[in-house]
C-alpha cells in the first residue's frame, strides 16, 4: 500500500554540512503491516517518517499510497489519511483545550468543520466509551483541560486523536520515549490493541529492542540514512534481543570502520 | 462617585467589545496584532463620515464591523500568503490605514454635534433619555457580542480556531488550515474592533485621526485585568473576564484622572500597568524561589 522508491533526502545540500540524511531509499509496506523501526541516533527513522508524512520534500525519489503518487502533495493535506504521534507529549494535543474538545477535533478530520456544535450529549457519549477503553479513568475527566494531564495520559490522549477516525497509515515517534516503564507498557499495550483491532497499517519508531521484537508483524533496522535490515512473520518472531542487539552493534561497528576509512584512520 | 462609575461602565463596555476583539488575537489566536490601532479609528471614520452625511447609524456600525474584518483580512494575508511576521504585518496595515481613514474623513477628524446618530435614535424614537440611551445600548451590543463570539467559539469551527493558537502542528496534523483561521479569527477580530471604534464615535460624538493610538494595549490591559481576576477557566468565563477587566481598566483611569494626573499621561501610566501586570507571574515565582 506504501511505496518508496528510491527516496533520498539531503540537508544543507551543497553546503559543508551536506548531510544525506536518507539515501536511495527502497521500501513496500503493505497493508495491516506494523512495523517497528530501530537504529542508531542519525539513522533516519525520523526523518523517513518525515518524508512520508510531507514535512519537507524529497531530493530524488518518489512515494506512493495506494496506487496514487503523493510525492508532491502538501504535509496538512496527506493528514487527513496519515495519523502521527511524537515523542514529546506536549506535540499532539492542544493543552488549554479540554480533553472532549480535543477528541472533538479529532473527530472532524477530513470533514468540513462548520458551525454546528463542536460537542454534545450523543459525542460526549462517545467520547467516554472510548476513553473508559484506554483504563485510565479519563472518562471521568473530559472536562478537564489537557495540560494539566500527565505525559502517560496525554500520549494516550493522542494516541486516540491519532486514530479516532482511522487514518491509512499510524506514524509513531518513540512515542513511548518521554514516559516511565510503567506507563511504557500501557501505551505500548494501547498501541497493539487499537493497531490490531482497526487493522492500521503503522510504522513505529523505538529503541527499546524489546518491544521492537515483541510488537508488530515486521521489523526494520535503519543505519546511515539505509535499511540495512528487514525481517518479516516468522522469522521475526524467533528473533532475540541479544541477536538483534549483536546486529546493531554490528552496524554501528561497520559506520564506525566506515568513518575510520573515511578519515584515514585505518592503514 | 455615581456619575464615575456610570462613565466606567459605559466606557468599559464600549470598549469591551474592542476588548474581545484583542482577546480572539492574543489569546485565542496567540497572534500580537497591532492592525488595532488602525482598525478601531477606521470603525470610528467609517461610522462618523456616513453618519456626519444623514446616513443611517445602525448601518453605518455594520459597515464599519465590515471594514475592520477587511483590514484584518489584510493582516492575515499578509502574514499567511506573503509570509511576513505577524507583528510586522499588523503594523503594516496599520500604517496604511492611517491613510486610509484621513481618506474616509477627508480630515483629521469628523464631528456628530448636530448629525443623527444612534442616540439621537433612541432618544427621539424609543424615548430613551441620553444618559440610558448610551449604558442601554452598550449593554444590548455587549451582550450580542458575547453570546455570539462564545457560541462561535463552541462550534467545530470555534474549536480549530482555538486549536490553531494553541497547537497549530496539532491543528495541521488533523486536517486543519491554520493560515485560514488565522485570517478567519484576525478578520472578526478587527471586525469588533472597529464596530468598537464605530460606536465610540456616536458615543463621544466625534471621531479623530489620532483615536487609535494605544489601543492594542488598552485592550490588552482590559484582558490582563480580566485574566488576573477570574481566570480563564472556561470561554464564556475568559469573555466575561475582558468584558470586567475593560470595567475596571475603565474606572482606573477614571479615578486616575480625578486624582490629577493629565489626559495625556494616561498612556504611560496604562503601559506601566501592562508592563507590571505581564511581569507578575514572575515576580510571584521570585517571590516563592526568595522564600523556599
Ligand atoms: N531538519 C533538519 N535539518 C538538517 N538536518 C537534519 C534535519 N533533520 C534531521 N537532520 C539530520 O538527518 C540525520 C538523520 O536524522 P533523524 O532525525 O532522521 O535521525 P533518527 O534516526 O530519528 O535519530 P534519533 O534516534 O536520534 O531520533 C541526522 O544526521 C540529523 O542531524
Ligand atoms: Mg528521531
Amino acid at each position: 500500500m506504501l511505496k518508496l522508491k528510491n527516496v533520498s533526502k539531503i540537508f544543507n545540500k551543497g553546503t559543508v554540512n551536506e548531510n544525506v540524511a536518507l539515501s536511495n531509499i527502497n521500501l513496500e509496506i503493505y497493508d495491516g503491516d506494523f512495523v517497528s523501526i530501530i537504529g542508531s541516533n542519525g539513522a533516519g527513522k525520523s526523518t523517513l517518517l518525515n518524508v512520508i508524512a510531507g514535512v519537507f520534500p524529497l531530493d530524488e525519489g518518489s512515494i506512493e499510497l495506494d496506487d496514487q503518487d503523493i510525492t508532491r502533495l502538501p504535509e496538512y493535506e496527506r493528514a487527513s489519511f496519515i495519523g502521527r504521534v511524537f515523542q514529546d507529549p506536549l506535540m499532539g494535543t492542544a493543552p488549554s483545550m479540554t480533553i472532549e474538545e480535543n477528541l472533538s477535533l479529532a473527530l472532524c478530520r477530513n470533514k468540513k468543520r462548520g458551525l454546528k456544535w463542536g460537542l454534545n450529549d450523543k459525542l460526549r457519549k462517545e467520547f467516554r466509551v472510548k476513553l473508559a477503553e484506554l483504563g485510565l479513568g479519563l472518562e471521568n475527566r473530559m472536562n478537564t483541560k489537557v495540560k494539566l494531564l500527565s505525559g502517560g495520559q496525554r500520549q494516550a490522549i493522542t494516541l486516540l486523536i491519532a486514530t479516532m477516525v482511522k487514518p491509512k497509515l499510524l506514524l509513531l515517534d518513540e512515542h513511548t520515549a518521554a514516559l516511565d516503564p510503567s506507563t511504557v507498557r500501557l501505551i505500548n499495550d494501547l498501541t497493539e490493541e487499537i493497531v490490531l483491532q482497526k487493522g492500521i497499517t503503522t510504522l513505529m519508531i523505538t529503541h527499546n529492542m524489546e518491544y521492537a521484537i515483541k510488537m508488530g508483524n515486521r521489523l526494520i533496522m535503519m543505519d546511515g540514512g539505509k535499511v540495512v535490515l528487514d525481517i518479516r512473520g516468522a522469522d521475526k518472531a524467533l528473533l532475540t534481543v541479544d541477536e538483534l542487539v549483536d546486529m546493531f552493534e554490528c552496524a554501528a561497528r561497520k559506520k564506525f570502520d566506515d568513518d575510520r576509512i573515511m578519515l584515514g584512520l585505518t592503514s | 462617585m455615581l456619575n464615575l462609575f456610570l462613565t466606567s461602565a459605559e466606557q468599559g463596555l464600549v470598549f469591551g467589545i474592542m476588548a474581545l476583539g484583542v482577546y480572539i488575537t492574543f489569546k485565542v489566536l496567540d497572534f500580537p496584532d497591532l492592525t488595532v490601532d488602525g482598525s478601531f479609528p477606521l470603525g470610528a471614520a467609517v461610522a462618523s463620515i456616513i453618519i456626519f452625511n444623514g446616513g443611517n447609524p445602525f448601518l453605518a456600525l455594520v459597515l464599519s464591523l465590515m471594514a475592520g474584518m477587511i483590514a484584518g483580512f489584510i493582516t492575515g494575508f499578509l502574514n499567511t500568503r506573503a509570509k511576513i511576521s505577524g507583528l510586522l504585518a499588523g503594523i503594516l496595515t496599520m500604517t496604511a490605514l492611517y491613510s486610509i481613514n484621513l481618506r474616509v474623513m477627508g480630515q483629521a477628524n469628523v464631528t456628530l454635534l448636530n448629525a443623527k446618530t444612534m442616540f439621537t435614535y433612541l432618544e427621539e424614537v424609543l424615548g430613551i433619555p441620553r444618559r440610558w440611551g448610551f449604558i442601554s445600548a452598550f449593554v444590548v451590543a455587549v451582550v450580542v457580542v458575547k453570546i455570539l463570539l462564545d457560541s462561535f467559539l463552541k462550534t467545530q469551527l470555534g474549536f480549530a480556531l482555538r486549536a490553531t493558537g494553541n497547537n497549530p502542528d496539532m491543528a495541521r496534523s488533523l486536517g486543519i488550515n491554520t493560515d485560514a483561521m488565522k485570517t478567519l479569527g484576525l478578520s472578526m477580530s478587527n471586525g469588533l474592533v472597529a464596530l468598537s471604534g464605530g460606536l465610540v464615535a456616536q458615543y463621544q460624538g466625534f471621531a479623530d485621526i489620532g483615536m487609535g493610538i494605544g489601543t492594542v494595549v488598552a485592550g490588552l490591559a482590559s484582558v490582563i485585568i480580566g485574566e488576573m481576576i477570574i481566570g480563564e477557566r472556561s470561554v464564556g468565563l475568559a469573555t466575561f473576564a475582558a468584558l470586567l477587566g475593560s470595567f475596571i481598566y475603565r474606572l482606573s483611569i477614571g479615578i486616575a484622572l480625578r486624582l490629577g494626573f493629565a489626559a495625556t499621561d494616561l498612556k504611560l501610566l496604562t503601559t506601566i500597568l501592562v508592563i507590571i501586570a505581564l511581569s507578575t507571574p514572575r515576580i510571584k515565582n521570585l517571590l516563592r524561589i526568595a522564600s523556599s
